[in-house]
């Protein structure tokens, strides 16, 4: 792609873009056609299921148009993501009750958003990556000065933890997808990933509704089964192959690796959102689309998957 | 060592909008942040657009909760008197907005919610129960209620007679009542226009009162509505004069 490659203008010329409208548009008419037949081939229960699928005819398109505006609006898009998916963590810990840590944190991840988009003052591609990787250093020592400011101690330390990982997980890690829109191949890696990880995700609960029985993390999420995890790193492993037509420019090695980041990595990822949940005692995060939970029940895989298949994609190939 | 605890706030499981339809509505960091923007904004618009001039400001009680009354001529009304409270009472300022108008659609969700910090009260099915809930806001120390005992704008510019509930409402408590009067308004923003003209708005607020030896009953109930009408008719006669004064001289 030429050097201003995320344009609107762009988007319909790009082939990447186009075959996977094509793709998203040919599983979203299959899953329906599938739904419709359960519902009434069959008469089978399909409320649920449906939900979840009305919730894809809402996410999918303002995903495609976050895309087809822009890099800015992709940028801003998955700022809003980070932001919203934070304040679910801090309301269901409620470290939402601590304004200033909230703030501060919620800045921290404004600013993932901004350094994304700017340039670096010294050139090169756009997005300020040195930045990028400094920031952990400015809002961990921000975070801390909240205490000192106040001087107060007692009970400090759950606010400061709590406020630390929401920024680190949930706002920097999960702030890299948003900086893969400067990528000269930024269709290519972000659709994939965006269609690689519910894919892990529903080839994990179908394996093991199918074949589940054993359980893999019976105190993190009971109805988890090794059946279901193994057919997702399964699937998750050919993926890659399967549309291979959005990164010509990544080898063998690559691949492999993108293989093991999604199918292994986002299944982490649910058990790392799944096992605050579980701690807290609540069952999702939040209550934004019916049949998805909140935000974060949505993108908890996509938080773990994005920085490491950003840094391996960058590590082997540059951005 | 201890386990950690965790609070999760009351409202972590409810989408954005059921939060928004909540009353009495939890703190929120983001709400009050643009909620402060928001109101800056609109007082600088007031203050050019509109012309805004505030008049006896001195009359607003410094301490304890108490009730703003006022004529009802256009949408300017609730962020006019609010703009008149420093800027960090108006988390805790709530003028009564119709529920069956002001909590239907998303813009106006926004507009009552955030901007306004309204109470959706019902003046159709239930408006027993919405004094209950006025009563329950004053009780809270330092929160102000903004009334409008009209119950609607006005069609023409003139002043309809108050209904009775804002005298159940203070009838032997010891809540102070601002009477205010706002002049200009209807021709800035009559009913059915989609945008404000820029006309001159003047907020007039006069003297308090109190009504704590009347009881809740239904005649002293519509005395004291019509005390308070008496009370903003008796301010607008009084600017009329000053300004017809002012123009003489």
């Amino acid at each position: 792609m030429p050097a201003e490659p995320f344009m609107n203008a762009v988007a319909l010329e790009n082939p990447v873009f186009r075959s996977y409208v094509v793709v998203l548009l040919g599983l979203l008419i299959v899953a329906g056609a599938l739904i419709a037949l359960l519902r009434f081939g069959l008469r089978r229960n399909v409320d649920h299921a449906w939900k979840a699928y009305r919730g894809w005819l809402i996410i999918i398109p303002m995903v495609f148009a976050a895309l087809f505006f822009g890099r800015a609006t992709t940028i801003a898009f998955f700022t809003l993501l980070a932001l919203s998916a934070f304040s679910e963590f801090a309301r269901a810990t409620g470290l939402y009750h601590d304004w200033w840590m909230t703030g501060v944190v919620l800045l921290g991840i404004a600013a993932v958003g901004v350094v994304s988009y700017v340039d670096a003052p010294d050139g090169g591609p756009h997005g300020w990556y040195g930045m990028l990787m400094a920031l952990p250093v400015y809002v961990t020592a921000a975070i801390l000065m909240i205490p000192i400011l106040r001087d107060r101690a007692k009970g400090q330390l759950q606010p400061v933890a709590l406020a630390l990982l929401g920024f680190i997980y949930m706002g920097w890690m999960f702030g890299h997808l948003a900086f893969l829109a400067n990528a000269r191949n930024a269709y290519g890696y972000l659709l994939y990933l965006l269609i690689a990880v519910p894919l892990c995700d529903i080839a994990a609960f179908t394996f093991g509704k199918l074949l589940g029985r054993h359980k893999l993390r019976p105190n993190i999420s009971p109805n988890k089964t090794w059946e279901g995890a193994i057919g997702a790193f399964a699937v998750s492993m050919a993926l890659p192959w399967l549309v291979r037509f959005s990164f010509p420019e990544l080898g063998t090695r690559e691949l492999l690796l993108a293989g093991v980041i999604v199918g292994i990595g986002g299944q982490l990822g649910d058990l790392s959102i799944s096992l605050i949940k579980r701690d807290i005692g609540i069952k999702d995060m939040g209550a934004l689309l019916e049949g998805h939970g909140g935000i974060l029940d949505r993108v908890d895989s996509l938080i773990y998957v994005a920085p490491l298949f950003f840094h391996m994609v960058r590590y082997f190939h540059g951005l | 060592m201890d386990s950690w605890r965790y609070e999760p706030t009351a409202d972590f499981d409810k989408t954005p909008i059921e939060r928004l339809k909540d009353f009495p509505r939890h703190p929120d960091l983001l709400i009050y942040t643009a909620r402060l923007v928001v109101n800056l904004a609109v007082r600088a618009v007031l203050r050019l657009w509109t012309r805004l001039e505030i008049v006896g400001r001195e009359n607003l009680p410094r301490e304890g909760s108490f009730i703003l009354v006022a004529n009802h001529s256009s949408h300017l009304d609730a962020p006019a008197i609010l703009s008149a409270l420093p800027l960090r009472m108006i988390h805790r300022a709530f003028p009564a907005a119709a529920s069956d108008y002001f909590f239907t659609n998303l813009p106006k969700l926004l507009f009552s919610a955030v901007v306004v910090n309204a109470m959706p009260f019902d003046r159709k099915e239930n408006p027993r129960q919405s004094l209950a809930l006025c009563r329950q806001l004053l009780d809270a120390p330092g929160h102000i209620l903004i009334l409008f005992p009209e119950g609607t704008r006005t069609p023409d510019g003139t002043m309809a007679p108050f209904k009775p509930g804002i005298g159940f409402l203070v009838a032997g408590s010891t809540f102070p009542v601002v009477p205010c009067y706002l002049s200009g308004a209807f021709r800035a923003w009559p009913k059915g226009r989609w945008l404000p003209r820029p006309h001159k708005v003047k907020l007039l607020i006069g003297p308090q009162l109190q009504f704590q030896d009347l009881r809740p009953e239904r005649d002293h109930a519509v005395a004291i509505a019509d005390r308070l009408y008496q009370a903003v008719i008796a301010i607008q006669t009084a600017d009329g004069r000053r300004r017809t004064a002012d123009t003489r001289g």
